[in-house]
């Protein structure tokens, strides 16, 4: 997935309330305020003393230039791969996983919003080597219906923490934790019905090594064999194939229509 | 289907469940979504390619380095020798491939183990080049909770680390120069032995020095078995290491799991270098002053006198500043001698080697041209006497911060016609777009003049590049330039094995040998025969070299 960084970047520290001082030929800088300064400048002993003093300190401006051919000399240049870029991404990663939205609707008449569980999962298939895939997937939590590439139909919507006037919410029949057990056991089925080649590749590999490791130790004498033991460890940790399915962020979402 | 674990994320329901009861705090729409894309744009599609490269778009690697990781990951699963000859960048294809495993989420807990006088460099080279972001080991990042570690083996293995690692369950081992614990009786053979690890990596550019069974046990560490067990193995092979060259069967086993590149067959040698050596006489004053530099110091510290001399052959600038500084330094004797010396050089005409370059450039025409002086007041002053022929120039020093080493390379190319450079040092700058090098004085040690002539003549290089060396006749740079570079014919190949040899004849320091011959001899004679006779050894030791590394790939 492309993105622009520079568009990713502003709506990131807007979304922050954080004020763009500027923004001009691929260099942002920005006004951070305390929390995200908190979050990104790894400072905490300046805010550790500054609040023992009893002030509010203050927030340190951040330059981050995309554009690469910029000849623009202070600031950051962040690109993919950059440690800022990182250190953002997993922030957001790490705190935007859980929410709860209503729809934002224009009515003047009575209108009824139905809850959906949303949960945006990953799965990593982890064998020699490995690979993730991701999935979005919406099930109404009144008709039990399920949608796949949920995120991708919400994402020209536009949703409140809060409800819109005249709108009202339907109470849930199936609850969060059935609408989630129904959701992974599609994920299960998913599973069951790949074709698993990559795994059965890694088991091979992983027998031909385990031969080669006791042919290795043949006639070794026993104090030996606990060094064997270690390796065949070693060789399952590293071949063993395994799948990790993993919740990426998810919540209630109050939607107008089926 | 059967055969593979999984593992499902359990609390996330019910934390969801917890704060729809508490009310919140709930992300916003727009943080939600922006949190969605960034696992979106940082997920692995495929099982197979270097992710790694979108991550580094600041590196330009070249294609043999691209292809060795992939080869150590995707065929070697990341258990590796890496071997290829000194120059070609096994440390930038260790990042990589360390890189991509990071990337992928597979390595997480890494332990380095190189060299104690490269520690470093590595922590430096992880952290500028490739993001990563190793620490040294120190008492206060312990073993187990500071992820990704660089250490001398010599520490590791000492109590109390040496139980502390053991205790670890490494994802990533990283072992530099790896020869040195080819011997499967030493302490450090059964330390590395002993770690638990998921991948590993094995660098050296010298897997076999004496013996087979030496590759045997790289291997051991690597793929216990792949190559039989020890009775087996001995009992084929022996210890001759010709044989590796003879048997098929063995050379292609080693080729599982060692990568080899040559200079041969990377294809560094498109673009072709040729190289000149310009000489240039001193004016007679030059000369007078020379000697007479060289008479005064003949009994009082021979160290200082070379130093004295080279810097004339570079400028008088470099000679009249550290000279000044000698003078002023009381515990120095000899003022009254030297200050008319001083006197004399401050009255000196323009350099003839500075003339020359003038004359040089103005042949060239228009082409960019880069300068490398081992000097900084040589620097300075060239800077300044090519303004004042009207030649624009930019200096460039491996001091310099990195966005300052950006914007002196983008005036290079923009605005000036000439980059004077004092040191091979800013590594990771590449020069490619110029054609003409001139060497104003040479590195006493080779391998600093091919990391020189690397920043031009490097892949994506498509033009020949020129290369002038710049020499005075009789002194010591003629003994430097006909006794080292041309006997050992250093320009014309690619200096490849010299570390190796180096290793070998127990050289720590070329640069070191050659300071020891100049301050260690009575008179110009023995410098010369003492020189001549290092250079013969390095070059017999060459040519068994070349017959005996065709193994690997």
């Amino acid at each position: 997935m492309a993105i622009n960084l520079n568009a990713f970047l502003e709506n990131y520290f807007d979304a922050h309330h954080c004020d763009i001082l500027s923004n001009q030929n691929g260099v942002l800088t920005v006004q951070l305020n305390e929390k995200m300064d908190r979050a990104l400048m790894n400072r905490p002993f300046y805010w550790h003393y500054i609040k023992k003093m009893g002030r509010d300190g203050d927030p340190m401006k951040l330059t981050l230039i995309t554009n690469q051919d910029s000849l623009e000399e202070k600031g950051e240049r962040i690109h993919f791969g950059s440690p800022r870029l990182q250190q953002i991404l997993n922030h957001l990663k790490e705190n935007e996983r859980f929410t709860r939205l209503f729809q934002v609707i224009h009515v003047n008449h009575n209108t009824a919003l139905q809850p959906w569980l949303v949960v945006n999962i990953k799965l990593s298939y982890i064998g020699k080597h490995k690979k993730d895939e991701v999935f979005s997937i919406g099930l109404n939590l009144i008709n039990g219906i399920m949608k796949t590439e949920m995120m991708e139909s919400l994402y020209n919507k536009e949703f409140g923490m809060q409800i819109s006037d005249f709108c009202y919410t339907i109470t849930p029949i199936i609850k969060p934790l059935s609408g989630y057990k129904r959701i992974l056991s599609v994920m299960d089925q998913y599973i069951q019905d790949l074709d698993h080649e990559w795994a059965k590749e890694s088991h091979e590999e992983l027998e031909i090594e385990i031969d080669m490791l006791k042919h290795f130790y043949q006639g070794a004498p026993d104090e030996e064999l606990e060094q064997m033991e270690k390796e065949l460890q070693d060789l399952n940790e590293r071949y063993l194939p395994k799948i990790h399915l993993k919740v990426v962020n998810g919540g209630i979402f109050y939607l107008n229509g089926n | 289907m059967k055969n593979i674990e999984i593992k499902k994320d359990v609390n996330f329901i019910e934390t969801l469940e917890e704060k729809i009861d508490h009310d919140g705090p709930f992300s916003s729409w727009e943080l939600f979504k922006m949190a969605y894309d960034a696992e979106l744009i940082t997920i692995t599609k495929d099982f197979h390619g270097l992710r790694a490269l979108e991550f580094l778009p600041h590196m330009s690697f070249l294609p043999h380095q691209i292809e060795t990781a992939k080869q150590a990951i995707e065929e070697m699963n990341g258990r590796a020798i890496l071997a290829d000859e000194v120059g070609l960048g096994k440390t930038i294809e260790a990042g990589l491939i360390l890189k991509e495993y990071m990337i992928r989420g597979l390595a997480k807990k890494i332990l380095i183990l190189v060299p104690a006088s490269l520690v470093n460099q590595w922590v430096k080279e992880l952290n500028e080049k490739f993001f990563i972001p190793a620490a040294t080991f120190r008492k206060n990042y312990p073993w187990d909770s500071y992820d990704i570690i660089v250490s001398s083996i010599d520490t590791a293995k000492r109590s109390p680390n040496r139980e502390i690692i053991l205790e670890q369950h490494y994802d990533f081992i990283l072992i530099d120069e790896a020869h040195k614990i080819k011997n499967h009786k030493t302490k450090n053979y059964e330390f590395v032995r002993a770690l638990k690890k998921k991948y590993c990596l094995l660098l050296t550019a010298t897997p076999v020095q004496n013996q087979l069974i030496e590759i045997f046990n790289l291997v051991s560490i690597l793929k216990p078995g792949h190559l039989g067990n020890y009775e087996s193995f001995l009992e084929k092979y022996g210890r001759d290491r010709k044989k590796i060259n003879q048997d098929a069967y063995l050379k292609q086993l080693v080729q599982k799991v060692m990568v080899r590149n040559t200079r041969k067959d990377t294809s560094l040698d498109n673009a072709k270098r040729h190289i000149e050596t310009i000489w240039v006489d001193f004016t007679p004053e030059e000369y007078e002053v020379y000697n007479e530099l060289d008479r005064t110091f003949q009994h009082a510290s021979a160290f200082s006198k070379i130093t004295f001399l080279r810097e004339l052959c570079s400028s008088r600038e470099a000679c009249y500043l550290s000279l000044q500084k000698y003078v002023n330094d009381e515990k120095n004797y000899g003022q009254d001698i030297l200050q008319p010396i001083i006197d004399r050089i401050g009255q000196l005409p323009h350099h003839a080697k500075a003339q020359k370059v003038i004359e040089l450039i103005k042949q060239i025409g228009d082409e960019k041209v880069i300068i490398f002086t081992e000097y900084r007041a040589s620097q300075l002053y060239l800077q300044w006497y090519l303004q004042q022929h009207g030649i624009t120039s930019v200096p460039f020093r491996g001091g310099f911060k990195r966005g300052k080493k950006d914007w002196m390379k983008q005036l290079f190319k923009d605005k000036a016609q000439v980059l004077i450079a004092t040191e091979a040092g800013g590594e990771g700058i590449n020069l490619q777009f110029c054609n003409y090098m001139i060497n104003y004085d040479l590195p006493w040690n080779p391998m600093r003049l091919e990391q020189r002539i690397g920043r031009i003549h490097r892949y994506g290089q498509e033009n020949d590049v020129h290369i002038y060396n710049f020499a005075i006749r009789n002194t010591l740079e003629e003994h430097i330039m006909k006794l080292l570079y041309e006997k050992i014919a250093l320009f014309e190949k690619v200096i490849g094995h010299l570390d190796d040899i180096l290793a070998e004849l127990n050289i720590s320091s070329f640069e070191g040998e050659v300071k020891a011959i100049m301050s260690e001899s009575q008179s110009t004679g023995e410098v010369k025969i003492k020189l001549d006779n290092l250079a013969t050894i390095i070059q017999s030791t060459q040519h068994a070299w070349q017959e005996e590394s065709q193994y690997g790939n």
